[in-house]
């Protein structure tokens, strides 16, 4: 319910307007450009192209699980033909689920090289989609105090950990926003683990599975 | 006619149930699978309260008159998932033992997955087993994973005339903050032994270690010392087998091996207060 609740409201919020096209023409009435015609087309084909490489397409994600958040809100930007996403989130998890209530800010970084559009619906299917996540943990109880414990006592972070994901995703068309920028509503799974459940598994494949060592997250995302 | 519909609905019906049951055990494991952070200690409900289950199923097999109380002792499970594997297998051939002890550092990292997969291993044993916290059941938010999966941070519990005292021994943990040992608590828990003639003291670092407030050693030490009834104390943390008298003052001292060390204790207490500790290799 929640989430839907959410969406409702992303939805709901006002897309931003399109970064005005630049204009490259002669600025003044100096009849000298007019002897250089060609140069300035040039210079507006460039700049054309500029402006498509600039258009990054930009989302919002809602997220529950995979070790960053109980629930969790970020933005993030695609590169490279919507093929490489970089997104930043901020999650919480509240005090009942971990004995202390927990913010944790992630960046995340995922690569998917495949995007099938299914059929000639709105639909639209990306079957992988790998990456690695780190992510940083405010609120812990015991993370050590000057001077609590000599050097090197416990060797890893307990606040940073960073660990690979795994996911598919499908998306849905929606109509296109009125600066014409292409709206995408794209629901998403991700499995993923950190250092320390690797490290557990790597030393000890007899007894740990890999489902032991995974987690799974649940997404939207909002492309606008 | 009328079979076909029958048919029809009796599968379609069967179809529904088994997808609702499908549908409710996925979401059962999947709710542990959506993990909130490492540190988030929500665990299936046989998972919670280790301490309590294993108790009761402890009290629910008293020791019979004339039998001898018979139980391994371990310690600092910690990442050693293989090794944890091998020891039940070992444990489950020991004829005439009633529990295992296991004197803290469930966990490595101080996380509750960790803590449900040494319980994963642990609850193969045939006998019950009891923890008591370590330093590592401590780090980030373990103490909290440690209390909903496993129970409280001290408590005892009285078995074939002997009362079991397990005290968190971790003072670095708290930073020294003179509270650690709750010595008070210990005191009261051996002036009245409920009934039971001898005591035995479990905690994960032993007093003569740096990980234990200096300024409890003497309070800590005295009160064993005072306590004619203790048979030993018994500690993990350093992994490695030992039994002493640190302080020249009659009191014994057992140490455990850790999992990693592939030994374990098998401790016999009999008479009076005497034991025999016997080492095993798996």
């Amino acid at each position: 319910m929640a989430p839907t609740l959410l969406l409702a409201a992303l939805l709901a919020a006002p897309a931003t307007p399109a970064t005005p096209l630049v204009s490259n023409g002669p600025t003044g009435s100096d009849s000298v450009t007019v002897s250089v015609a060609v140069p300035p087309v040039l210079g507006l084909a460039k700049s054309a192209r500029r402006q498509r490489i600039g258009y990054l397409p930009r989302h919002v994600v809602l997220q529950t699980g995979g070790g960053v958040g109980m629930l969790s809100v970020g933005g993030g930007l695609s590169f490279a033909h919507r093929r490489l996403d970089l997104d930043a989130l901020v999650g919480y998890v509240p005090a009942r689920h971990a004995g202390t209530a927990l913010t944790i800010a992630s960046v995340k970084v995922k690569y998917a090289p495949w995007e099938l559009p299914l059929g000639s619906s709105r639909l639209a299917f990306t079957p992988l989609a790998v990456g690695v996540y780190g992510s940083y943990t405010f609120g812990l109880r015991n993370t050590g105090e000057e001077g609590q414990y000599p050097d090197d006592y416990y060797w890893w972070s307990r606040t940073t950990r960073v660990g690979p994901v795994l996911g598919s995703s499908l998306s849905y068309a929606l109509p296109d926003a009125p600066s014409g920028r292409a709206r995408r509503l794209t629901g998403y799974y991700e499995l993923a683990t950190n250092d320390l459940y690797a490290i557990s598994y790597y030393l000890n494949r007899r007894a740990l599975s890999l489902p032991d060592i995974t987690t799974l997250a649940l997404g939207l995302k909002l492309e606008f | 006619m009328y079979q076909p519909t029958s048919m029809f609905s009796f599968f379609s019906s069967s179809f529904l149930r088994n997808a609702l049951i499908g549908a409710l055990a996925t979401g059962l494991s999947a709710c542990e699978l959506v993990e909130f952070s490492p540190n988030d200690h929500r665990a299936r409900a046989d998972q919670k309260d280790l301490t309590a289950k294993n108790l009761a199923r402890l009290t629910a097999a008293p020791l019979p008159p004339g039998d001898t109380l018979r139980f391994v002792f371990s310690g600092d499970s910690q990442r050693f998932y293989d090794d944890a594997q091998d020891l039940v297998r070992s444990v489950n051939q020991q004829p005439g033992i009633q529990f295992m002890l296991v004197s803290g550092d469930i966990s490595d990292f101080g996380l509750g997955r960790e803590m449900r997969w040494i319980d994963n291993e642990l609850r193969k044993l045939k006998v019950p087993y009891l923890t008591v916290i370590g330093n590592h059941d401590h780090v980030a938010n373990g103490r909290e994973a440690y209390q909903e999966i496993f129970g409280p941070l001290n408590y005892s519990f009285v078995y074939a005339d002997t009362k079991f005292v397990l005290i968190d021994t971790n003072s670095r943990e708290y930073n020294f903050n003179g509270r650690v040992p709750d010595v008070p608590w210990l005191r009261g828990q051996l002036a009245d032994l409920n009934g039971a003639s001898r005591s035995v003291v479990i905690s994960h670092v032993p007093p003569h270690d740096g990980d234990f407030d200096p300024t409890l050693r003497d309070a800590y030490a005295g009160t064993l010392r005072e306590t004619p009834s203790l048979v030993f104390e018994m500690n993990g943390h350093r992994h490695d087998y030992g039994v002493g008298q640190p302080f020249n003052d009659g009191v014994t001292y057992v140490n455990s091996y850790a999992f990693e060390k592939r030994k374990y204790l098998v401790v016999t207490v009999f008479g009076d207060k005497q034991f025999r500790l016997k080492q095993v290799s798996f």
